[in-house]
């Protein structure tokens, strides 16, 4: 089977899917926030409420863990709660992304990938402006070097493909099985209790955790802590832990979406 | 010069009813045994068919014979099971006017961004959008939210931003009546000006009438098998034949 489709020509199909990214992500954020620039802070609300939650209950049990400081078990509470807050929100919403848009796909020919990346994309932008900056500033305070704060774009990469390959595997699996959402809210649920987001790793049984740390965000969190927190240089070696698991996963999530795209449309 | 080019196509495509949506269900029949490899219905039927540039092509057929389908295969938003789509030039469909309209946008939110749906450029479109608006005779309510138009004014703007630039190929799935009888007559001269010029059109419609007073050419469609392709008239004649 073959399909050439020469669309209005000089116009090549990455062209095409730029444009298309960034009109579908302009369109989510302004329809979040309404046209308040402001907006973006809102999605510091979830992690900021969970970190006082978190820390009022546990902090002063954890605390030992954390030189006996409650501040510090809030930070490592809190970077944790952020990239937790940004995987679970960005792929449940780019597992509804396609099916949700399924009348357009029969009427206009898109390609159907760049709507679970335009949801991970809009989610990566409120993260650059909103909890970025934050991560950064407590970077350099800790650690009195700006490498720190640079360094912490690895991380965030290997957290937005981890986002876009779990993304694309539950808009792909939504299509077919529409009760998928109940099952995916279970499985984060249990990541945030699996993954040490608000207690330290130690806590872990020895001989639990390795399974624990094979997890990639487990290592994405490690590694923002270390980067933000630590106050040393960062360790290279969890970045490439970090960035390794992530992009297998995003490499299986594309294989994934890619072999049962062809199905879809009969399922929309 | 050719405009599109169908070699071979059939499609055949799964029938919704029979397939469960439903993960849990489907794991327990997989595990008892009783799960069925799903079935397909054939939708094509090895269809043949050339279309010149500028030639103006009514498509004709009982319900569920394909039409739709087909113009579906032409716009590539389906993919043939065997056989090849050639298309040269870019494509605007007219099916089902609004369809990619965000209700809670602003319409010149909405123009730029039905437009870049189609295929242009964000530039583009927003040099667009004031010619758009004014075709559309929404000038007024450029900064309300699309939910706030009444649905022939939707219409209108759908309209207004899938002719604003003359395609290659337009693609009309019985849509031609739009908004109130003066903005009917507007449209309907709009569209006559592609027939005029050398826009390749594609017709679907139960309007015989209408398609032989404007196509030349008629493909009468049925159980997904073209039955017959030439002159327009005949074309229809078939048709009715069959039927009574």
């Amino acid at each position: 089977m073959s399909l050439s489709l020469k669309n209005t020509p000089n116009r090549s199909q990455l062209q095409r899917y730029w444009e298309l990214l960034y009109v579908l992500v302009e369109n989510n954020l302004k329809g979040r926030y309404r046209g308040s620039f402001l907006g973006v802070f809102w999605s510091l609300l979830n992690p900021l409420m969970m970190t006082v939650i978190y820390a009022a209950v546990l902090g002063t049990a954890f605390a030992s863990y954390y030189d006996n400081s409650i501040v510090n078990y809030i930070l490592a509470a809190f970077t944790g709660l952020v990239t937790m807050h940004f995987f679970a929100a960005s792929t449940s919403q780019a597992m509804r992304s396609v099916v949700s848009n399924g009348s357009l796909l029969n009427k206009i020919s898109l390609p159907i990938s760049v709507f679970p990346a335009s949801m991970i994309t809009a989610n990566l932008f409120q993260f650059v402006m909103a909890t970025l900056p934050l991560l950064a500033i407590m970077a350099v305070i800790i650690s009195g070097n700006v490498i720190n704060s640079l360094a912490l774009l690895f991380p965030l990469l290997a957290l937005t493909l981890v986002s876009t390959g779990t993304g694309f595997i539950l808009s792909a699996l939504y299509v077919f099985f529409r009760d998928i959402p109940y099952f995916y809210e279970v499985a984060v649920y249990g990541l945030r209790i699996g993954t040490p987001v608000f207690y330290p790793a130690d806590v872990v049984p020895e001989k639990i955790r390795p399974f624990v740390l094979l997890n990639p965000l487990a290592q994405i969190i490690e590694s923002i802590r270390q980067i933000t927190l630590s106050g040393d240089l960062p360790d290279l070696s969890l970045i490439w832990g970090a960035l390794l698991g992530s992009v297998i996963v995003c490499i299986l999530g594309w294989l994934c979406f890619k072999n049962l795209r062809h199905q879809f449309m009969d399922l929309l | 010069m050719e405009a599109i080019r169908l070699n071979g196509i059939s499609l055949w495509r799964r029938t919704q009813e029979e397939f469960s949506y439903d993960f849990k269900k489907s794991l327990l029949s997989f595990l008892e045994g009783k799960y069925r490899k799903p079935t397909k219905k054939l939708v094509l039927d090895r269809i043949n068919l050339n279309i010149e540039v500028g030639e103006t092509v009514g498509i004709i057929g009982s319900n569920g014979s394909g039409k739709s389908t087909l113009l579906k295969v032409i716009s590539g938003i389906l993919q043939p099971t065997i056989g090849s789509v050639h298309v040269y030039g870019n494509i605007a469909p007219l099916i089902e006017l609004g369809a990619g309209l965000d209700p809670a946008m602003s319409v010149t939110h909405n123009i730029i961004l039905y437009g870049v749906m189609l295929g242009f450029l964000r530039k583009e479109m927003i040099e667009r959008i004031q010619s758009i608006l004014e075709f559309a005779e929404l000038e007024e309510y450029a900064f309300a939210p699309v939910k706030a138009l009444s649905s022939g004014m939707k219409a209108r703007l759908g309209f207004a931003i899938a002719t604003d630039v003359r395609p290659d190929i337009l693609i009309l799935d019985e849509v031609l009546s739009v908004g109130d009888v003066r903005f009917k007559k507007k449209s309907r001269t709009r569209i006559e000006k592609f027939w005029d010029t050398n826009t390749t059109i594609l017709v679907v419609s139960h309007d015989l009438k209408f398609i032989q007073q404007w196509c030349q050419k008629g493909i009468w469609l049925d159980k997904g098998q073209i039955k017959f392709s030439g002159n327009v008239d005949e074309a229809v004649e078939h048709y009715l034949n069959a039927v009574e």
